[in-house]
């Protein structure tokens, strides 16, 4: 019992900073584009590279709660 | 999760003075891994021709891609090492790929084959660091320079933990995308079997397809960040503070 409610909340916290962080790429990322459309190409595969890393941040703790889950 | 991705058989049961070296389903795709690379690779280059065929286009557009972006970090070094990053690139994306063919093995998947990646990553940039400055500079550049005496020893752990974080997130970061992807495709199919209505078993087939598209990027973006990292990491350690 107690270990799926910690993995629910493990993977929950970790959607919750996964979401905010990608969305402030995304946000960034759109702002910059439409500053300066010529720099486009650049902008997009470093923010492809930024989401990755937060991605597997969220994806560290999708382990986590499997981990506390096969228990 | 023990079901998504079922371990790997053992095929040809062999010890070597203690050593383990069975051969599994997964030793299987690896060599089938680095036969497609090989194939790949020499198909592709035995008649280099002015106007490219489709093969050699392929490898035309991965090396100058890889070109550019190594340049980016490792300036007039990237002749030695754009065989490495490359290497590191296909290898990954190839057991990606194949990993997800039914009946395939995926290696990616395998806590053990992204550490084995990995470890060779760190201990290459520290080799390249050390043969690039010397044993005694090398030392030296893990901690800036005009650094005061009474925090040094405090720089120094900090800077040998964040060199030790380095293998462990490549590692993991790897592993926890591919198998995250097997995780998802499992509990789609197994809704299937779970409500056992077959006017709602279109539904998860259809999310299978899209994960799977999706699966294809995220294949080709890991073995990205995987060797993009790898390059930024002996570019780090080669060049002088």
């Amino acid at each position: 019992m107690l270990a799926h409610l910690s993995a629910g909340i493990a993977i929950g916290l970790a959607g919750l900073g996964a979401t905010l962080g990608i969305a402030m790429i995304g946000s960034k990322s759109v702002e910059s584009m439409a500053r300066q459309p010529e720099a486009t190409p650049n902008i997009r595969i470093t923010m492809l590279i930024a989401v990755a890393f937060v991605e597997s941040i969220a994806l560290y703790a999708l382990v986590i709660a499997f981990m506390l889950l096969a228990k | 999760m023990t079901a998504a991705i079922e371990p790997a058989y053992v095929l040809w049961p062999l010890a070597f003075f203690g050593f383990d070296l069975s051969v599994t389903s997964a030793v299987i795709v690896l060599w089938l891994a680095v036969a497609i690379i090989f194939l790949f690779g020499y198909l592709a280059s035995r008649r280099p021709s002015l106007v490219p065929d489709e093969l050699q286009n392929l490898l035309e557009i991965v090396y100058e891609f890889w070109e550019s972006q190594v340049t980016e970090v490792l300036g007039k070094r990237t002749v030695v090492w754009l065989p490495f990053i490359i290497g590191l690139f296909l290898l990954i994306v190839v057991s990606n790929i194949l990993g997800m063919l039914p009946g395939l093995y995926p290696l990616t998947a395998n806590i053990n084959v992204t550490v084995a990646l990995a470890v060779i990553v760190f201990i290459t940039y520290h080799v390249a660091g050390v043969r690039e400055q010397g044993l005694v500079n090398y030392l030296k550049a893990l901690v800036p320079s005009g650094m005061p005496l009474a925090i040094l020893p405090l720089m120094l752990v900090i800077e040998l933990m964040s060199h030790l974080a380095r293998p462990f997130s490549l590692a993991i970061r790897l592993f926890a995308n591919i198998t995250a992807g097997h995780l998802i495709v499992f509990t789609l199919l197994s809704m299937i079997v779970v409500y056992k209505n077959i006017w709602l078993a279109g539904f998860p087939l259809l999310g299978r397809v899209a994960v799977g598209m999706f699966e294809v990027f995220v294949a080709f973006l890991q073995a990205y960040v995987f060797a993009y990292l790898a390059a930024l990491y002996i570019g780090l350690a080669v060049s002088e503070e």
